[in-house]
Protein backbone atom coordinates (compact mmCIF):
# COMPACT_ATOMS: atom_id res chain seq x y z
CA UNK A 1 0.00 0.00 0.00
CA UNK A 2 1.14 3.49 -0.68
CA UNK A 3 1.57 6.27 1.53
CA UNK A 4 -0.96 7.97 3.60
CA UNK A 5 -1.07 11.80 3.05
CA UNK A 6 -3.18 13.77 5.32
CA UNK A 7 -3.88 17.49 4.76
CA UNK A 8 -5.96 19.30 7.40
CA UNK A 9 -7.30 22.32 5.59
CA UNK A 10 -9.76 21.84 1.88
CA UNK A 11 -9.24 25.37 0.06
CA UNK A 12 -6.76 26.66 -2.16
CA UNK A 13 -2.91 25.19 -1.02
CA UNK A 14 -4.21 22.10 0.49
CA UNK A 15 -6.42 21.44 -2.71
CA UNK A 16 -3.83 22.02 -4.83
CA UNK A 17 -1.18 20.16 -2.93
CA UNK A 18 -4.19 17.14 -3.38
CA UNK A 19 -4.42 17.61 -6.89
CA UNK A 20 -0.30 17.65 -7.07
CA UNK A 21 -0.15 14.81 -5.05
CA UNK A 22 -2.56 12.97 -7.09
CA UNK A 23 -0.98 13.60 -10.03
CA UNK A 24 2.71 12.46 -9.16
CA UNK A 25 1.55 9.34 -6.69
CA UNK A 26 -1.31 7.35 -8.29
CA UNK A 27 -0.63 4.54 -5.47
CA UNK A 28 -0.89 6.93 -2.65
CA UNK A 29 -3.97 7.22 -0.42
CA UNK A 30 -4.97 11.41 -0.10
CA UNK A 31 -7.35 12.27 2.88
CA UNK A 32 -8.22 16.14 3.00
CA UNK A 33 -9.89 16.99 6.03
CA UNK A 34 -12.23 19.74 5.64
CA UNK A 35 -13.80 21.92 8.49
CA UNK A 36 -16.56 23.28 6.42
CA UNK A 37 -19.57 21.59 5.48
CA UNK A 38 -19.40 22.87 1.86
CA UNK A 39 -17.08 20.97 -0.38
CA UNK A 40 -14.20 22.84 -1.22
CA UNK A 41 -15.01 25.98 -3.45
CA UNK A 42 -13.12 29.39 -4.95
CA UNK A 43 -13.18 31.16 -1.81
CA UNK A 44 -12.73 34.60 -3.62
CA UNK A 45 -15.75 33.85 -5.16
CA UNK A 46 -18.14 34.34 -2.46
CA UNK A 47 -19.02 38.18 -3.20
CA UNK A 48 -20.82 37.31 -5.72
CA UNK A 49 -23.17 35.00 -3.44
CA UNK A 50 -23.96 37.77 -1.81
CA UNK A 51 -25.38 39.32 -4.40
CA UNK A 52 -27.02 36.21 -6.03
CA UNK A 53 -24.82 36.47 -9.12
CA UNK A 54 -23.05 33.10 -8.34
CA UNK A 55 -24.77 29.88 -6.76
CA UNK A 56 -23.04 27.50 -4.63
CA UNK A 57 -23.06 25.14 -7.42
CA UNK A 58 -21.27 27.92 -9.71
CA UNK A 59 -17.89 28.09 -7.56
CA UNK A 60 -17.02 24.30 -7.13
CA UNK A 61 -13.71 24.09 -7.29
CA UNK A 62 -13.73 20.33 -8.45
CA UNK A 63 -13.14 19.50 -12.01
CA UNK A 64 -11.78 23.47 -12.78
CA UNK A 65 -8.48 24.64 -13.27
CA UNK A 66 -5.72 22.74 -12.10
CA UNK A 67 -8.35 20.73 -9.55
CA UNK A 68 -9.20 18.27 -12.09
CA UNK A 69 -7.51 15.33 -10.52
CA UNK A 70 -9.72 12.21 -9.02
CA UNK A 71 -9.64 9.76 -6.46
CA UNK A 72 -8.94 12.25 -3.64
CA UNK A 73 -11.02 11.58 -0.03
CA UNK A 74 -12.41 15.06 0.67
CA UNK A 75 -14.10 14.41 4.22
CA UNK A 76 -16.02 17.61 5.07
CA UNK A 77 -17.15 18.62 7.98
CA UNK A 78 -14.25 17.27 9.77
CA UNK A 79 -12.39 19.45 12.19
CA UNK A 80 -8.77 18.20 13.31
CA UNK A 81 -8.44 18.89 17.24
CA UNK A 82 -5.24 17.66 17.91
CA UNK A 83 -2.02 16.19 16.54
CA UNK A 84 0.50 13.89 17.72
CA UNK A 85 4.05 13.17 15.66
CA UNK A 86 4.63 10.65 17.25
CA UNK A 87 3.35 8.02 16.78
CA UNK A 88 2.10 10.26 13.84
CA UNK A 89 -1.85 10.94 14.12
CA UNK A 90 -4.28 13.45 13.70
CA UNK A 91 -7.21 13.25 16.22
CA UNK A 92 -11.11 14.85 14.70
CA UNK A 93 -13.03 16.84 16.73
CA UNK A 94 -14.98 13.44 16.67
CA UNK A 95 -12.64 11.85 18.71
CA UNK A 96 -11.06 9.51 15.23
CA UNK A 97 -7.48 9.16 15.53
CA UNK A 98 -6.49 9.30 11.57
CA UNK A 99 -2.70 7.96 11.31
CA UNK A 100 -0.26 9.74 8.66
CA UNK A 101 2.94 8.97 6.42
CA UNK A 102 2.69 12.97 5.54
CA UNK A 103 1.13 15.58 6.97
CA UNK A 104 0.12 18.74 5.44
CA UNK A 105 -0.63 21.53 7.50
CA UNK A 106 -3.11 24.20 5.49
CA UNK A 107 -5.39 25.31 8.08
CA UNK A 108 -5.74 28.75 6.06
CA UNK A 109 -6.55 31.93 8.22
CA UNK A 110 -9.95 33.24 10.11
CA UNK A 111 -10.82 37.22 10.04
CA UNK A 112 -9.37 39.30 12.92
CA UNK A 113 -11.78 40.88 15.18
CA UNK A 114 -10.42 43.56 17.17
CA UNK A 115 -11.30 43.51 20.97
CA UNK A 116 -11.46 47.34 20.83
CA UNK A 117 -15.35 46.55 18.82
CA UNK A 118 -17.64 46.12 21.69
CA UNK A 119 -20.27 43.70 20.52
CA UNK A 120 -18.91 41.80 17.58
CA UNK A 121 -20.62 39.17 18.68
CA UNK A 122 -24.17 40.40 17.42
CA UNK A 123 -26.58 38.71 15.07
CA UNK A 124 -26.47 40.31 11.74
CA UNK A 125 -22.14 40.99 12.68
CA UNK A 126 -20.57 38.88 9.58
CA UNK A 127 -16.75 38.51 8.41
CA UNK A 128 -16.45 37.56 4.80
CA UNK A 129 -14.51 34.38 4.99
CA UNK A 130 -16.51 31.63 4.04
CA UNK A 131 -19.25 30.18 1.81
CA UNK A 132 -21.48 29.55 5.17
CA UNK A 133 -20.41 33.41 5.79
CA UNK A 134 -21.71 34.23 2.56
CA UNK A 135 -24.80 32.95 2.26
CA UNK A 136 -25.10 33.72 6.09
CA UNK A 137 -24.95 37.42 4.81
CA UNK A 138 -27.51 36.64 1.57
CA UNK A 139 -30.11 36.07 4.48
CA UNK A 140 -29.24 39.00 6.11
CA UNK A 141 -29.49 41.09 2.85
CA UNK A 142 -33.22 40.44 2.32
CA UNK A 143 -34.17 42.83 5.75
CA UNK A 144 -31.16 45.20 5.37
CA UNK A 145 -31.08 48.95 3.84
CA UNK A 146 -27.59 49.73 5.09
CA UNK A 147 -24.58 48.06 5.86
CA UNK A 148 -21.74 49.39 7.42
CA UNK A 149 -17.83 47.84 6.66
CA UNK A 150 -15.16 47.99 9.00
CA UNK A 151 -11.70 48.01 6.97
CA UNK A 152 -10.97 48.77 3.76
CA UNK A 153 -9.35 45.96 2.50
CA UNK A 154 -9.94 44.60 -1.09
CA UNK A 155 -11.93 41.57 0.50
CA UNK A 156 -14.41 44.24 1.66
CA UNK A 157 -14.15 46.74 -1.38
CA UNK A 158 -15.66 43.32 -3.26
CA UNK A 159 -18.03 42.63 -0.69
CA UNK A 160 -19.20 46.57 -0.33
CA UNK A 161 -19.75 46.47 -4.26
CA UNK A 162 -21.75 42.85 -4.49
CA UNK A 163 -24.27 44.66 -1.96
CA UNK A 164 -24.07 47.74 -3.46
CA UNK A 165 -25.11 46.13 -6.91
CA UNK A 166 -28.11 45.06 -4.95
CA UNK A 167 -29.41 48.78 -4.59
CA UNK A 168 -28.09 48.59 -0.76
CA UNK A 169 -26.66 51.25 0.67
CA UNK A 170 -23.06 51.15 1.93
CA UNK A 171 -20.79 52.73 4.20
CA UNK A 172 -17.09 52.03 4.51
CA UNK A 173 -15.34 52.60 7.59
CA UNK A 174 -11.68 52.98 7.17
CA UNK A 175 -9.53 53.81 9.87
CA UNK A 176 -6.69 54.29 7.40
CA UNK A 177 -6.12 57.78 5.60
CA UNK A 178 -7.22 55.90 2.63
CA UNK A 179 -8.90 52.55 1.02
CA UNK A 180 -6.39 49.64 0.31
CA UNK A 181 -3.19 51.04 2.06
CA UNK A 182 -2.11 48.05 2.37
CA UNK A 183 -1.71 47.53 -1.24
CA UNK A 184 -0.61 51.50 -2.13
CA UNK A 185 0.34 54.96 -0.85
CA UNK A 186 -2.82 56.62 0.15
CA UNK A 187 -1.96 59.37 -2.42
CA UNK A 188 -1.25 56.84 -5.23
CA UNK A 189 -5.14 55.17 -4.40
CA UNK A 190 -6.85 58.76 -5.69
CA UNK A 191 -8.30 57.04 -8.74
CA UNK A 192 -9.69 54.21 -7.21
CA UNK A 193 -11.28 56.61 -4.65
CA UNK A 194 -12.76 58.75 -7.34
CA UNK A 195 -14.35 55.14 -8.72
CA UNK A 196 -15.42 54.07 -5.65
CA UNK A 197 -17.13 57.48 -4.82
CA UNK A 198 -18.92 57.56 -8.54
CA UNK A 199 -20.02 54.12 -7.59
CA UNK A 200 -21.58 55.83 -4.54
CA UNK A 201 -19.80 54.30 -1.73
CA UNK A 202 -19.59 56.13 1.17
CA UNK A 203 -15.96 56.01 2.62
CA UNK A 204 -15.58 57.86 6.18
CA UNK A 205 -11.60 57.61 6.50
CA UNK A 206 -8.85 58.11 9.62
CA UNK A 207 -12.30 56.62 11.69
CA UNK A 208 -12.75 53.75 13.56
CA UNK A 209 -15.97 51.46 15.48
CA UNK A 210 -16.44 51.50 18.98
CA UNK A 211 -19.35 49.87 19.76
CA UNK A 212 -22.34 47.63 17.93
CA UNK A 213 -25.29 48.98 19.43
CA UNK A 214 -28.31 46.26 19.26
CA UNK A 215 -31.99 46.05 19.82
CA UNK A 216 -34.49 42.70 19.41
CA UNK A 217 -33.30 42.00 15.64
CA UNK A 218 -29.58 41.82 16.06
CA UNK A 219 -27.28 45.07 15.02
CA UNK A 220 -29.18 48.47 14.59
CA UNK A 221 -26.15 50.53 14.75
CA UNK A 222 -22.29 51.15 15.30
CA UNK A 223 -21.04 53.66 17.27
CA UNK A 224 -17.87 55.53 15.76
CA UNK A 225 -14.55 56.80 17.34
CA UNK A 226 -15.84 60.13 16.28
CA UNK A 227 -18.87 60.30 18.08
CA UNK A 228 -21.06 59.56 15.77
CA UNK A 229 -23.57 56.45 14.84
CA UNK A 230 -24.37 55.46 12.17
CA UNK A 231 -27.64 53.14 11.73
CA UNK A 232 -27.40 49.93 10.22
CA UNK A 233 -29.16 46.26 9.91
CA UNK A 234 -25.50 44.63 9.04
CA UNK A 235 -22.21 45.05 10.15
CA UNK A 236 -19.36 43.70 7.82
CA UNK A 237 -15.65 43.06 9.62
CA UNK A 238 -12.76 42.87 7.26
CA UNK A 239 -9.44 44.00 8.90
CA UNK A 240 -7.05 41.37 8.21
CA UNK A 241 -6.72 37.37 8.87
CA UNK A 242 -4.76 35.60 11.33
CA UNK A 243 -3.41 31.98 11.22
CA UNK A 244 -5.34 29.61 12.44
CA UNK A 245 -2.48 27.22 14.37
CA UNK A 246 -5.15 26.40 17.37
CA UNK A 247 -4.51 22.48 17.40
CA UNK A 248 -0.68 22.97 15.89
CA UNK A 249 -0.11 25.02 19.03
CA UNK A 250 0.17 22.58 21.82
CA UNK A 251 2.59 20.06 19.42
CA UNK A 252 6.49 20.68 18.72
CA UNK A 253 5.74 22.16 15.33
CA UNK A 254 7.58 25.49 15.71
CA UNK A 255 5.30 28.33 15.08
CA UNK A 256 5.84 32.14 15.10
CA UNK A 257 2.39 33.65 14.14
CA UNK A 258 2.26 31.29 11.24
CA UNK A 259 4.02 27.77 10.53
CA UNK A 260 7.56 27.98 10.04
CA UNK A 261 8.69 26.05 6.82
CA UNK A 262 11.72 25.95 5.43
CA UNK A 263 12.67 26.53 1.38
CA UNK A 264 10.65 22.95 0.81
CA UNK A 265 7.97 23.90 2.19
CA UNK A 266 8.81 21.65 5.26
CA UNK A 267 8.40 22.31 8.80
CA UNK A 268 11.11 21.60 11.84
CA UNK A 269 9.14 18.00 12.64
CA UNK A 270 9.83 14.83 10.15
CA UNK A 271 7.08 14.71 7.57
CA UNK A 272 4.96 17.56 8.20
CA UNK A 273 4.36 20.39 5.81
CA UNK A 274 2.73 23.49 5.98
CA UNK A 275 0.98 26.10 2.98
CA UNK A 276 -0.92 29.11 2.20
CA UNK A 277 -2.29 31.59 4.17
CA UNK A 278 -1.19 29.59 7.70
CA UNK A 279 2.69 28.94 6.80
CA UNK A 280 5.26 31.88 7.25
CA UNK A 281 7.07 32.53 4.31
CA UNK A 282 9.99 34.45 2.82
CA UNK A 283 9.50 37.80 0.18
CA UNK A 284 12.40 37.71 -2.50
CA UNK A 285 12.40 41.39 -2.51
CA UNK A 286 13.01 42.25 0.79
CA UNK A 287 14.09 39.02 2.28
CA UNK A 288 11.36 39.66 5.12
CA UNK A 289 9.39 36.96 6.40
CA UNK A 290 5.98 37.28 5.72
CA UNK A 291 2.71 35.60 5.87
CA UNK A 292 -0.24 36.12 2.77
CA UNK A 293 -3.88 35.80 2.72
CA UNK A 294 -4.00 35.26 -1.26
CA UNK A 295 -5.60 32.81 -3.02
CA UNK A 296 -2.93 32.67 -5.95
CA UNK A 297 -0.30 32.10 -3.07
CA UNK A 298 -1.74 29.68 -1.54
CA UNK A 299 -2.50 28.04 -5.36
CA UNK A 300 1.48 28.18 -5.82
CA UNK A 301 2.57 27.38 -2.18
CA UNK A 302 0.11 24.25 -1.72
CA UNK A 303 1.56 22.80 -5.64
CA UNK A 304 5.01 23.07 -3.80
CA UNK A 305 4.18 21.52 -0.92
CA UNK A 306 2.64 18.49 -2.40
CA UNK A 307 5.44 18.03 -4.60
CA UNK A 308 7.86 18.08 -1.98
CA UNK A 309 5.50 15.72 0.00
CA UNK A 310 5.36 12.83 -2.82
CA UNK A 311 9.13 13.26 -2.75
CA UNK A 312 10.20 15.37 -5.81
CA UNK A 313 12.32 17.79 -4.02
CA UNK A 314 10.76 21.41 -5.06
CA UNK A 315 12.20 24.92 -3.79
CA UNK A 316 9.57 27.50 -3.28
CA UNK A 317 10.25 30.55 -4.98
CA UNK A 318 8.55 32.71 -1.75
CA UNK A 319 5.81 35.66 -2.48
CA UNK A 320 5.72 38.82 -2.32
CA UNK A 321 4.25 40.51 0.75
CA UNK A 322 2.10 42.90 -1.19
CA UNK A 323 0.65 41.43 -4.08
CA UNK A 324 -2.75 41.13 -5.62
CA UNK A 325 -5.15 42.29 -8.47
CA UNK A 326 -8.48 43.21 -8.99
CA UNK A 327 -11.05 45.89 -10.48
CA UNK A 328 -12.92 47.80 -8.22
CA UNK A 329 -15.86 49.69 -10.27
CA UNK A 330 -14.33 50.53 -13.60
CA UNK A 331 -10.68 50.72 -11.95
CA UNK A 332 -8.10 47.70 -13.11
CA UNK A 333 -5.49 47.59 -10.76
CA UNK A 334 -2.34 45.36 -9.96
CA UNK A 335 0.08 46.24 -6.88
CA UNK A 336 2.83 43.92 -5.92
CA UNK A 337 6.19 44.05 -4.01
CA UNK A 338 7.80 47.19 -2.37
CA UNK A 339 4.81 50.02 -2.87
CA UNK A 340 5.40 52.05 -0.43
CA UNK A 341 8.08 54.25 -0.60
CA UNK A 342 7.32 57.39 1.67
CA UNK A 343 10.64 57.56 3.81
CA UNK A 344 12.38 55.08 2.06
CA UNK A 345 15.30 55.07 0.15
CA UNK A 346 14.56 53.63 -3.17
CA UNK A 347 14.29 54.98 -6.54
CA UNK A 348 10.55 55.88 -7.56
CA UNK A 349 8.83 57.17 -10.81
CA UNK A 350 5.38 58.24 -11.11
CA UNK A 351 2.74 58.95 -14.00
CA UNK A 352 -0.67 59.55 -13.76
CA UNK A 353 -3.03 60.98 -15.59
CA UNK A 354 -7.15 61.36 -15.68
CA UNK A 355 -7.62 57.62 -16.33
CA UNK A 356 -4.54 56.04 -15.24
CA UNK A 357 -1.48 56.07 -12.81
CA UNK A 358 1.85 54.16 -12.87
CA UNK A 359 4.09 53.66 -10.04
CA UNK A 360 7.46 51.80 -10.63
CA UNK A 361 9.68 51.34 -7.70
CA UNK A 362 13.52 50.42 -8.11
CA UNK A 363 16.28 49.77 -4.95
CA UNK A 364 18.09 52.38 -3.72
CA UNK A 365 21.06 51.93 -6.63
CA UNK A 366 18.53 51.79 -9.13
CA UNK A 367 19.75 48.53 -10.41
CA UNK A 368 16.97 46.28 -9.58
CA UNK A 369 13.20 46.63 -10.14
CA UNK A 370 11.58 46.06 -6.62
CA UNK A 371 7.60 46.82 -7.07
CA UNK A 372 5.02 48.28 -9.40
CA UNK A 373 1.64 49.64 -8.71
CA UNK A 374 -1.06 49.81 -11.76
CA UNK A 375 -4.12 51.68 -11.92
CA UNK A 376 -6.66 52.00 -15.20
CA UNK A 377 -3.80 50.21 -17.48
CA UNK A 378 -2.29 46.85 -16.04
CA UNK A 379 -1.05 45.63 -19.46
CA UNK A 380 2.15 43.44 -19.06
CA UNK A 381 2.00 43.50 -15.70
CA UNK A 382 2.62 39.64 -15.38
CA UNK A 383 6.20 41.01 -16.85
CA UNK A 384 7.12 42.82 -14.19
CA UNK A 385 6.22 40.69 -11.48
CA UNK A 386 8.61 37.95 -13.33
CA UNK A 387 11.82 40.81 -13.67
CA UNK A 388 10.54 41.89 -9.34
CA UNK A 389 10.72 38.43 -8.99
CA UNK A 390 13.60 36.90 -10.88
CA UNK A 391 15.22 39.82 -9.85
CA UNK A 392 16.52 40.20 -13.45
CA UNK A 393 19.35 42.55 -14.45
CA UNK A 394 17.39 45.18 -15.34
CA UNK A 395 19.75 47.52 -17.65
CA UNK A 396 18.86 46.76 -21.34
CA UNK A 397 15.06 47.68 -20.49
CA UNK A 398 14.89 50.07 -17.59
CA UNK A 399 13.77 53.07 -19.54
CA UNK A 400 10.60 50.56 -20.89
CA UNK A 401 10.18 49.65 -17.17
CA UNK A 402 9.37 52.82 -16.45
CA UNK A 403 7.42 54.07 -19.60
CA UNK A 404 5.36 50.82 -19.68
CA UNK A 405 6.88 49.38 -23.15
CA UNK A 406 7.82 45.97 -21.90
CA UNK A 407 7.58 43.27 -23.83
CA UNK A 408 8.64 39.62 -24.39
CA UNK A 409 11.17 40.60 -27.08
CA UNK A 410 12.93 42.76 -24.33
CA UNK A 411 14.07 39.52 -22.63
CA UNK A 412 15.48 37.74 -25.41
CA UNK B 1 2.46 14.74 -22.13
CA UNK B 2 0.71 13.82 -25.78
CA UNK B 3 2.22 15.12 -29.11
CA UNK B 4 0.31 18.37 -29.71
CA UNK B 5 0.75 20.85 -32.62
CA UNK B 6 2.28 23.95 -31.14
CA UNK B 7 2.94 27.79 -32.88
CA UNK B 8 6.61 28.02 -33.44
CA UNK B 9 8.44 31.90 -34.68
CA UNK B 10 11.43 31.46 -36.31
CA UNK B 11 12.27 34.80 -35.44
CA UNK B 12 15.26 35.16 -38.15
CA UNK B 13 12.84 35.07 -40.64
CA UNK B 14 10.10 37.44 -39.00
CA UNK B 15 10.21 40.89 -41.03
CA UNK B 16 7.09 42.44 -38.94
CA UNK B 17 4.97 42.70 -41.25
CA UNK B 18 1.81 42.54 -39.05
CA UNK B 19 -0.18 40.14 -41.43
CA UNK B 20 -0.37 37.66 -38.81
CA UNK B 21 -2.40 39.81 -36.45
CA UNK B 22 -4.50 41.02 -39.10
CA UNK B 23 -5.36 36.96 -40.03
CA UNK B 24 -6.07 36.63 -35.79
CA UNK B 25 -8.30 39.74 -35.43
CA UNK B 26 -10.46 38.68 -38.59
CA UNK B 27 -10.93 34.73 -37.17
CA UNK B 28 -11.93 36.02 -34.10
CA UNK B 29 -14.00 38.70 -35.46
CA UNK B 30 -17.93 37.69 -35.90
CA UNK B 31 -18.04 38.02 -39.83
CA UNK B 32 -14.54 36.43 -40.03
CA UNK B 33 -14.42 38.49 -43.75
CA UNK B 34 -11.62 40.97 -43.27
CA UNK B 35 -14.11 43.95 -44.89
CA UNK B 36 -16.80 43.46 -42.58
CA UNK B 37 -14.55 42.42 -39.32
CA UNK B 38 -13.53 46.43 -39.50
CA UNK B 39 -16.81 47.86 -39.14
CA UNK B 40 -17.78 45.29 -36.09
CA UNK B 41 -18.06 46.60 -32.60
CA UNK B 42 -16.47 45.99 -30.94
CA UNK B 43 -13.75 45.78 -32.93
CA UNK B 44 -12.31 42.48 -33.45
CA UNK B 45 -8.98 41.72 -31.41
CA UNK B 46 -5.97 40.22 -32.19
CA UNK B 47 -4.20 37.42 -29.87
CA UNK B 48 -0.32 38.05 -30.90
CA UNK B 49 1.50 41.05 -30.39
CA UNK B 50 4.31 41.41 -33.17
CA UNK B 51 7.28 43.26 -30.71
CA UNK B 52 10.35 45.01 -31.88
CA UNK B 53 13.72 44.49 -30.21
CA UNK B 54 16.25 46.62 -31.16
CA UNK B 55 18.09 46.65 -33.19
CA UNK B 56 16.03 45.53 -36.20
CA UNK B 57 14.29 41.99 -34.67
CA UNK B 58 10.36 41.37 -35.25
CA UNK B 59 8.90 38.72 -32.71
CA UNK B 60 5.33 37.40 -32.93
CA UNK B 61 4.29 36.72 -29.34
CA UNK B 62 1.52 34.89 -28.29
CA UNK B 63 0.26 32.73 -25.35
CA UNK B 64 2.74 29.97 -25.00
CA UNK B 65 0.18 27.37 -23.54
CA UNK B 66 2.77 26.62 -20.47
CA UNK B 67 2.96 23.05 -19.26
CA UNK B 68 2.90 24.39 -16.34
CA UNK B 69 0.79 27.40 -17.32
CA UNK B 70 0.99 30.00 -13.76
CA UNK B 71 -2.84 31.35 -15.38
CA UNK B 72 -4.19 27.99 -14.27
CA UNK B 73 -2.71 28.46 -11.10
CA UNK B 74 -3.84 31.48 -10.20
CA UNK B 75 -7.17 32.02 -11.75
CA UNK B 76 -9.82 32.61 -8.35
CA UNK B 77 -12.66 31.60 -10.49
CA UNK B 78 -11.78 28.18 -11.79
CA UNK B 79 -12.11 29.59 -15.63
CA UNK B 80 -8.86 29.04 -17.07
CA UNK B 81 -8.55 25.04 -17.56
CA UNK B 82 -6.25 22.71 -20.22
CA UNK B 83 -8.41 21.46 -23.18
CA UNK B 84 -7.82 18.16 -24.71
CA UNK B 85 -6.42 19.37 -27.08
CA UNK B 86 -3.37 21.17 -24.67
CA UNK B 87 -4.18 24.15 -25.03
CA UNK B 88 -4.88 26.83 -22.28
CA UNK B 89 -8.53 27.99 -22.06
CA UNK B 90 -10.20 30.83 -20.72
CA UNK B 91 -14.01 30.17 -19.88
CA UNK B 92 -15.65 33.62 -20.80
CA UNK B 93 -18.35 32.59 -18.52
CA UNK B 94 -16.95 31.83 -15.72
CA UNK B 95 -14.03 34.66 -16.25
CA UNK B 96 -14.85 37.77 -13.40
CA UNK B 97 -12.69 40.01 -14.93
CA UNK B 98 -10.33 39.99 -11.85
CA UNK B 99 -7.08 40.08 -14.08
CA UNK B 100 -5.40 37.60 -12.03
CA UNK B 101 -4.11 35.71 -14.87
CA UNK B 102 -2.86 39.47 -16.37
CA UNK B 103 -0.89 39.73 -13.04
CA UNK B 104 0.90 36.34 -13.23
CA UNK B 105 1.73 35.80 -17.02
CA UNK B 106 5.49 36.07 -17.65
CA UNK B 107 4.41 37.23 -21.75
CA UNK B 108 2.24 39.56 -21.61
CA UNK B 109 0.28 37.98 -23.53
CA UNK B 110 -3.20 37.77 -21.79
CA UNK B 111 -5.49 40.80 -23.39
CA UNK B 112 -7.94 42.77 -21.37
CA UNK B 113 -11.30 43.24 -23.41
CA UNK B 114 -12.43 45.90 -21.72
CA UNK B 115 -16.10 45.68 -23.38
CA UNK B 116 -16.96 42.02 -22.24
CA UNK B 117 -14.39 42.69 -18.81
CA UNK B 118 -13.49 39.42 -19.71
CA UNK B 119 -9.65 37.90 -20.43
CA UNK B 120 -8.45 36.61 -23.71
CA UNK B 121 -5.83 34.95 -25.66
CA UNK B 122 -4.69 33.20 -28.17
CA UNK B 123 -6.95 29.90 -28.67
CA UNK B 124 -4.97 28.10 -31.42
CA UNK B 125 -8.26 28.73 -33.79
CA UNK B 126 -9.85 25.04 -32.73
CA UNK B 127 -12.25 25.22 -35.90
CA UNK B 128 -9.59 25.26 -38.08
CA UNK B 129 -6.49 23.11 -39.26
CA UNK B 130 -3.60 25.17 -39.25
CA UNK B 131 -4.50 28.59 -37.16
CA UNK B 132 -4.82 31.60 -38.76
CA UNK B 133 -1.71 33.36 -38.12
CA UNK B 134 0.55 30.72 -39.32
CA UNK B 135 -1.54 30.45 -42.81
CA UNK B 136 -1.28 33.68 -43.29
CA UNK B 137 2.18 34.53 -43.04
CA UNK B 138 3.92 35.23 -45.94
CA UNK B 139 7.60 34.15 -45.09
CA UNK B 140 6.19 31.03 -43.26
CA UNK B 141 8.47 32.51 -39.80
CA UNK B 142 4.88 30.87 -38.03
CA UNK B 143 5.15 27.26 -37.96
CA UNK B 144 2.29 24.95 -36.72
CA UNK B 145 4.38 21.88 -35.75
CA UNK B 146 4.48 19.39 -33.32
CA UNK B 147 7.62 19.93 -31.03
CA UNK B 148 9.38 16.47 -32.00
CA UNK B 149 8.70 17.42 -35.71
CA UNK B 150 9.70 21.22 -35.66
CA UNK B 151 12.74 20.13 -33.72
CA UNK B 152 13.64 17.40 -36.81
CA UNK B 153 13.41 20.14 -39.50
CA UNK B 154 15.59 22.49 -37.68
CA UNK B 155 18.01 19.58 -37.56
CA UNK B 156 17.87 18.86 -40.75
CA UNK B 157 18.25 22.67 -42.09
CA UNK B 158 21.55 22.84 -39.91
CA UNK B 159 23.05 20.07 -41.21
CA UNK B 160 22.42 21.22 -44.32
CA UNK B 161 24.07 24.81 -43.43
CA UNK B 162 26.96 22.92 -42.52
CA UNK B 163 27.07 20.69 -45.29
CA UNK B 164 26.99 23.11 -48.18
CA UNK B 165 28.26 26.10 -46.59
CA UNK B 166 24.95 27.90 -47.39
CA UNK B 167 22.71 29.46 -45.05
CA UNK B 168 18.94 28.00 -45.63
Amino acid sequence: MGNHYVIVGGSAAGMAAAHTLRKKDKAGIITVLSDEKSPPYFRPMIPYIINGKKKASHITLSGNGMFTEQGIDVRTDTAVSALDTAPKTVTTKSGEAIPYDRLLFATGSRPYMPETIKGLDTKGVFSLKTLADAMAMARRLQDTNHVVMLGGGILNLKAAFAMLEKGIRVTLVVYSPEVLSQLMEPEDAFLIRKALDNAGLEIMTRCSATDVVTDAGGVCAVALSNGKELPCQMVCVGKGVIPNTDFIQKSNIKINKGILVDKHTACNVKDTFAAGDVAVTHDPVTGEKVTTALWTNAVEMGICAGLNMAGIKTRYTGTFGIMNATQVAAEPFVSMGVVHTRNKDVEVYIEKSGHTFRKIVFNKKGTRLIGAVFIGDITNAGMYRYVIREKKPIDRFKSHLISHTLHYGHFM
Amino acid sequence: MPDYKEIFVKTDICTGCNTCKLACAVEHSKTKNLFEAMFETPKPKSRLYVEWVPENTRIPVLCRHCEDAPCINACISGAITRSDQGTVVTDTDKCIGCWTCVMVCPYGVIGRDKALHKAYRCDRCPDLEVPACVASCPTKALVYESVDTFSADRRKAVSKELVTGKGV
